[in-house]
């Protein structure tokens, strides 16, 4: 691994978007932050702002109404850039997925990388998720 | 010889005269043009002339048996009256009374006292003079020049029926003579009656819209200057009463008789209305009203800095009394609080009115000082800010020209929009408060002379500097800001400029930058030399840096600095349109950022403001205090000198 | 020892390892920030992963203007420290310093953006507190040394902190505000993960934000150098200083909440210009 790639695996900033979840999901990636969790080991910030981030992680399912944010926000990002949907509802639109006003899971808007399921997802299983996303990082680079 | 002074003396002040009317005479356009254009351009290089000539004195002789001083005598009266009808059409008591002040006691004086009102030699040109001069000759010329294109504009916007330009120019151009006048008079007489021709051509400049509200600026601009010239009369006449001479350099003369205080601090009283120090400020914030040339000439080169000329020219009189510690921190109070008022003003002018208070009273804090530092500071700041002030006033004129209002907000993004007046505009500000700019030069030796001075009262005038300097980075550092905010790359706008727009522009920014490169020559040329007349020597200077024994500004250094810092990337850093991306609004913008999706998803748009801290820092709230601690200071000045 | 030759080699090891110093200290900060609050914390080298992973991010912009700012930020700061490192004048390191604020706070008027410009109307408070006092310290070491020089002031034999005690509290209350940290990081805090977004730097992306981040490790240095400047013989006493301030600001950092801008000026004006001014006054008294 060179050493741009190491910097990049060493330093993902994550940037949180919630397309309408339930809350539930967005509850356990703020655990992460937390002592118990402590992301920032692994350089991980949660960072609000589109052109700083590295990983767009998303809960809930992509709906008509906010499907141009989410599109918006990802075009802000700077490449190399990830996306990671959380949640069984990010994923593939859950309980929502026949709902009139719900398109599917945020891949119906933009590219995925990473799939975290779980309803809601839990703290170890969203880490590991990173983890995924940034083992591809260091594939792709 | 003689003839040739004569010439260096006659022309800086009669020439004008000629013009002036010669421009009212003259009611075509072109031949106005014309005839500035050639005024101008003598004035400028008859100022040159007095440079190179050096330090002179010169005694007007009799003409066909009249004597100069029967002359002058009877203007002077004329004014006086000519003030009294002023002051009594417009019914302005104060006017009246300080009218009647001037004219009672000085009539009683002159004619039944029979005083020695003759001074050997009439006309004493030294550095200080010179320095003034060079100013007064070329930035009013080139602010004459800039009026060409201004005014006719002017009159356009407000649909005269018959020009008023002849009479417009005739005061403009009448006010240098009067200018020139006052820096090379030796009589306190002759110096007198320029100073009270200034302001006839100041009120007659601010009333010339003749709306309610130039009038009602014009009257106060008069009672208040008025009140300088009253102050001015009482200091002749205690002068001549106590048998002094009436001559400035016997006045300033080291060894003489010991100095009488409360003159000089009548005549500094004078100096401070001139200069609108707190709280006569009024007055200078009110000549806003008048079309923009005016006010850039009232700022830069002229009026106020003949308050300044006074205070400085008398220094050495005053130097070790009670008054000159007084006279520093009035000016060091006005140079704080004025900048502070600065801070709320959402109006370009005003602004920049009160930043011109504001350096008058640091420029009058160094002469309080008093010290060869300190001097040789005050008179670095009054060089720069005369070119810095003059160019800001006429791109704020241009811009106002431009835009039709003159608020701070409205010139949002102007760099994209008229991107030759905001580039000048922003070097301008920038030249007021970053290294390594003249001002900035001025700005250090007044600080390591106030260090320095090392007395109880240097210590509160320390505290008043700092602080200002502080509010003053950023009451400018807001506009500049402004100027720049703007979106994502555009096409390059054409500026259409005005050429008597930017001629002015295009020569006092290059004299910024030249001259704040070459500020070691220009200390050991012009200001050390209006100095150390009086003083002892103290800053050393090369071609790249100025000295002190235990400070050190090498300017070429940090014009590099600021080389490699600003100007190398704005040169090499560029942005292709795929990496141009929109600000973030949150991932609702649209119309590439400039509108964001709001409500029911209509478009809004982006609107941003400066902030101006109207609830702490408004005029309303503020002056009541700021003019009771300027009068108690003034009380002060006088109090210290019956002592 | 002052030649051109020596003085070139002198600005090139400054430029070269004052960053290193810098992002050290700014790792230690987080390390130790985590630790405080009962967490592992990232590396200490986690500052060079970040800022070498956004210098090779894409390069995205809002216009040019708003990037001359960013390197203009960095120039200048680096000439102040520079101007420290060859002994000059303190009353121009301050003004070069002040210029690279100014510069901060131009790049982020050159957007359209109100994040940006709250950042920027808020870093120009936070230069209207702090700018007297940087420039009362100068006036304050001068009035006990004779001189604005950095070389005069380090032919001193006894540490300044003797005579200058109240001075230095206020170079310490100051410090605060130059670091970011709580209660004065009201601009944008130093570390990213209070706000939502991030004033000043809301704009700056990738390669841009690395520039700026570059130029925060210098200035951490210069302004610990000025701190350590206080006790200068023996040199490790002044490093002690300047480290044992360091401490302080992180303990402070952790255990305020950030106040409005108001609250701040009020706060540091009275308490700060109080201090210099007695000390001033003390020492006018005294010699």
């Amino acid at each position: 691994m060179g050493l741009v790639t190491t910097a990049r695996v060493k330093s993902p900033w994550i940037m949180h978007f919630d397309c309408g979840s339930c809350n539930g999901c967005d509850i356990e990636i703020l655990a992460c932050l937390t002592p118990l969790y402590d992301v920032e080991r692994f350089g991980i910030i949660n960072i609000g702002n589109p052109k700083h981030a590295d990983v767009l992680v998303v809960t809930g399912a992509a709906n008509r109404r906010n499907a141009r944010v989410l599109r918006n926000l990802y075009e802000q990002m700077p490449e190399p850039k990830l996306v990671m949907a959380v949640g069984t509802c990010a994923c593939s639109g859950g309980v929502f997925h026949q709902c009139p006003n719900i398109l599917g899971g945020v891949d119906k808007v933009i590219p995925v990388n990473v799939y975290v399921p779980g309803c809601a997802a839990r703290p170890e299983a969203i880490i590991d998720g990173v983890v995924l996303a940034l083992q591809k990082l260091a594939g792709a680079a | 010889m003689a003839p040739g002074l004569g010439w260096l003396v006659g022309v800086p002040v009669l020439w004008p005269v000629l013009i002036a009317l010669l421009c009212l005479l003259l009611r075509p356009y072109v031949a106005r043009a014309a005839v500035v254009l050639v005024g101008g351009g003598v004035l400028i290089a008859f100022s040159l002339l007095v440079y190179l000539q050096g330090p002179f004195t010169f005694t007007p002789p009799a003409v066909a048996g009249m004597e100069w001083h029967v002359l002058l005598t009877v203007l002077d009266f004329a004014l006086l009256l000519w003030f009294l009808h002023a002051a009594l059409v417009q019914r302005s008591l104060l006017a009246i009374v300080f009218t009647l002040a001037q004219l009672v006691p000085l009539a009683y004086w002159e004619f039944a006292l029979h005083p020695q009102v003759t001074v050997e030699p009439a006309f004493v040109v030294d550095y200080l003079s010179i320095v003034m001069v060079l100013v007064i000759g070329i930035i009013g010329s080139l602010i004459w020049f800039y009026a060409l294109s201004y005014m006719p504009r002017h009159e356009e916007h407000l649909h005269l029926a018959q020009s008023r330009q002849p009479r417009f120019f005739f005061y403009l151009v009448l006010l240098l003579a009067g200018m020139n006048g006052i820096v090379m008079s030796n009589n306190l007489l002759w110096l007198y009656f320029f100073w009270e021709v200034t302001t006839l051509c100041c009120y007659q400049l601010i009333l010339h819209d003749l709306t309610a509200e130039a009038r009602q600026n014009a009257t106060r601009a008069l009672w208040m200057n008025l009140l300088g010239g009253t102050a001015f009369v009482a200091a002749m006449i205690y002068l001549s009463s106590a048998g002094r001479s009436l001559a400035v350099a016997d006045l300033v003369a080291k060894g003489g008789a010991l100095p009488l205080v409360l003159p000089l601090a009548l005549l500094c009283l004078a100096g401070l209305t001139k200069a609108a120090q707190v709280p006569f400020q009024g007055w200078l914030l009110g000549a806003m009203v008048a079309p923009t040339p005016v006010s850039a000439l009232l700022h830069s080169s002229t009026m106020v800095k003949a308050g300044v000329y006074l205070i400085l020219r008398l220094a050495p009189a005053y130097q070790g009394t009670v008054l000159s510690n007084v006279l520093a921190l009035t000016g060091g109070f006005a140079f704080l609080v004025t900048a502070i008022l600065a801070l709320s003003q959402n109006h370009s002018k005003r602004v920049l009115a009160y930043s011109t208070v504001s350096n008058l009273g640091l420029i009058i804090l160094c002469a309080g000082l008093n010290t060869p530092l300190a001097m040789a500071a005050a008179v670095l700041l009054l060089i720069f800010h005369a070119i810095s002030k003059g160019l800001l006033f006429l791109c704020a004129g241009a811009a106002e020209q431009e835009l039709g209002t003159r608020e701070i907000e409205a010139m949002a993004g102007l760099a994209a929009r008229m991107p030759f007046t905001a580039t000048i505009a922003f070097i301008g500000m920038l030249s007021m408060l970053v290294p390594p700019f003249g001002m900035l030069a001025g700005k250090w030796a007044a600080m390591e002379a106030v260090a320095a001075a090392g007395s109880g009262w240097s210590l509160a005038a320390i505290g008043l500097l700092v602080a200002g300097s502080a509010v003053t980075v950023v009451f400018w550092a807001k506009w500049m800001g402004r100027l720049l905010s703007q979106g994502l790359p555009r096409e390059k706008v054409a500026e259409r400029v005005p050429f008597f727009f930017a001629l002015p522009l295009a020569v006092l920014v290059v004299f910024i930058l030249a001259l704040s490169a070459l500020v070691g020559p220009v200390s050991a040329g012009l200001v050390l030399p209006g100095v150390s007349a009086a003083y002892a020597p103290v800053l050393g200077v090369t071609a790249a840096a100025l000295i002190l024994p235990d400070g050190f500004f090498p300017v070429w250094v940090l014009g590099l600095i600021a080389l490699v810092g600003v100007i190398l990337p704005l040169a090499a850093v560029r942005v292709r349109p795929a990496e141009a991306r929109p600000v973030y609004a949150c991932g609702e913008h649209v119309a590439e950022g400039e509108r964001f999706l709001s409500l029911a998803d209509s478009e809004a748009r982006l609107e941003m403001g400066g902030f101006y801290w109207a609830e702490f820092l408004s005029e309303g709230k503020l002056n009541f205090w700021v003019n009771l601690l300027g009068v108690a200071l003034i009380l002060a000045l006088l109090g210290v000198s019956l002592a | 020892m002052t030649g051109p030759v020596f003085l070139f080699v002198l600005a090139v090891l400054t430029v070269v390892l004052a960053p290193l110093v810098g992002g050290l200290l700014f790792g230690l900060d987080r390390k130790l920030t985590a630790r405080l609050q009962g967490r592992v914390g990232p590396p200490l080298v986690q500052p060079f992963y970040d800022v070498l992973k956004l210098w090779h991010k894409e390069k995205i912009a809002v216009n040019r203007l708003h990037l001359v700012w960013a390197w203009a930020y960095l120039v200048l700061v680096i000439a102040s420290l520079l101007l420290l490192v060859w002994q000059q004048d303190l009353l121009l390191l301050v003004f070069t310093l002040g210029f690279a604020a100014i510069a901060l706070v131009m790049g982020s008027f050159s957007v359209r953006s109100p994040y940006s410009h709250f950042g920027g109307q808020r870093e120009l408070m936070q230069l209207l507190a702090y700018e007297p006092v940087l420039l009362l310290t100068a006036v304050a070491v001068y009035f006990r040394t004779g001189t604005f020089l950095v070389s005069g002031i380090l032919q001193q034999d006894r540490p300044l902190l003797f005579s200058l005690p109240l001075v230095f509290a206020a170079l310490v209350i100051i410090l605060t505000i130059k670091m970011r940290k709580s209660p004065f990081d009201l601009a944008a805090c130093e570390h990213a993960h209070q706000e939502l977004v991030r004033g000043i730097y809301t704009e700056y992306s990738g390669p841009y934000l690395a520039l700026i981040q570059v130029a925060h490790w210098y200035e951490l240095v210069l302004v610990l150098a000025l701190i350590g400047l206080f006790w200068a013989h023996p040199w490790w006493a002044g490093v002690l200083l300047a480290v044992a301030a360091f401490f302080a600001e992180l303990v402070v950092d952790n255990s305020t909440a950030r106040v409005t801008w108001p609250v701040m000026l009020r706060l540091v004006w009275a308490s700060c210009l109080t201090l210099v001014l007695a000390n001033l006054a003390a020492l006018y008294l005294i010699v």
